[in-house]
């Protein structure tokens, strides 16, 4: 799975945000903020990325166990996912 | 065409009717030779289809709200951006106040000049000030383009504040995080549809939120509402962050 075109992840002001642009903008107008599990996680979805590869990923760049990076990743991914987000 | 001074920036444009041409008047700019920064058209066949699409508006708004538009499109490119909000100046700074239509902005700027006079208290822009970032530093300025009203100043100042206005029965202010502040002020922007301006106009944000303190504002319509806003923003010194 990925993220769509026209997804923005830009930081401003020390805060992580997404915002659309072109196409994507039609359906979503607002700000989307992330924390820093949220935004590494963001970024490895734009390129495109399993969601086992994304628990991997998390466990190898946080100290997390990987329950609790299981359970974070799928929070996630459901969250994005809902809010269509998501090129599965 | 006609050369215009408008935030800083030499624009070339036509206005033909009415609410455009009045509005522009006081920003003539005194050398119409020299070269422009950039030349806003709008033409009639533009016009009418906007008109079309919007029937409660005459011809005269549509040229009035568009070439607006055209404008502040063209400002991203010149470190600047708009702001909805009502402006006013005082003792040489600007102080902005920020919220969706009909939540009271410009009866709150009114309240200024009730409280400290009108002519201490002056409307910048009573809808669409120009933000700038002139030398790593913001300016509030104001443009002939100031929606219903004509309430508009041919000036530009430091930007001091920005509120955040909501109606409440008691007055109460507090500051905002950058985070907390961010969507209620991109919200009252224009949004760029393509990347590359999204991109400049966030950066600009970024900037903003690094160097201008923004406050929540709940505020009634009693003359204490202005004092606090004021009192709250004026005293807040902050340094340029790099």
């Amino acid at each position: 799975m990925k993220i769509k075109p026209g997804f923005m992840l830009r930081e401003i002001d020390d805060t992580s945000v997404v915002v659309a642009v072109g196409e994507a903008s039609e359906h979503f107008n607002g700000l989307i903020t992330l924390n820093t599990t949220g935004s590494f996680l963001w970024k490895k979805l734009q390129q495109g990325a399993t969601e086992q590869e994304l628990v991997q990923a998390l466990c190898g760049a946080f100290e997390v166990d990987p329950d609790t990076a299981r359970a974070d990743t799928a929070e996630f991914v459901a969250a994005a996912r809902k809010a269509g987000f998501l090129d599965e | 065409m006609a050369v215009y001074e408008i935030a800083g920036l030499r624009v070339r444009m036509a206005p033909r009717y009415p609410t455009l041409t009045r509005q522009a008047q006081p920003y003539l700019a005194a050398d119409q030779q020299g070269p422009v920064h950039f030349t806003l058209t709008v033409d009639d066949a533009f016009l009418q289809a906007k008109q079309a699409e919007n029937p409660h508006l005459t011809i005269n708004d549509c040229e009035y709200i568009w070439v607006g538009a055209a404008f502040y499109r063209a400002l991203l490119h010149y470190d600047g951006f708009l702001l909805h909000a009502s402006a006013v100046m005082m003792d040489g700074k600007a102080y902005l106040f920020t919220a969706p239509s009909g939540t009271g902005k410009s009866t709150h700027t009114a309240l200024w000049q009730r409280c400290f006079g009108p002519d201490r208290a002056r409307i910048l822009n009573d809808d669409k000030p120009a933000l700038r970032l002139l030398d790593g530093a913001f300016v509030a300025c104001g443009t002939p383009f100031s929606g219903k009203t004509d309430l508009n100043i041919n000036s530009a100042v430091p930007l001091q504040g920005i509120c955040l206005l909501s109606r409440a029965a008691e007055n109460r202010i507090t500051r905002l995080t950058g985070r907390q502040a961010l969507a209620g002020l991109l919200n009252q922007t224009l949004r760029p549809a393509e990347e590359q301006e999204m991109d400049r106009l966030l950066r600009l944000m970024d900037r903003l939120l690094r160097t201008v303190p923004v406050y929540a504002l709940q505020c009634n319509m009693e003359k204490e509402a202005a004092e606090l806003s004021y009192q709250t923003m004026k005293s807040c010194q902050e340094g340029i962050a790099l």
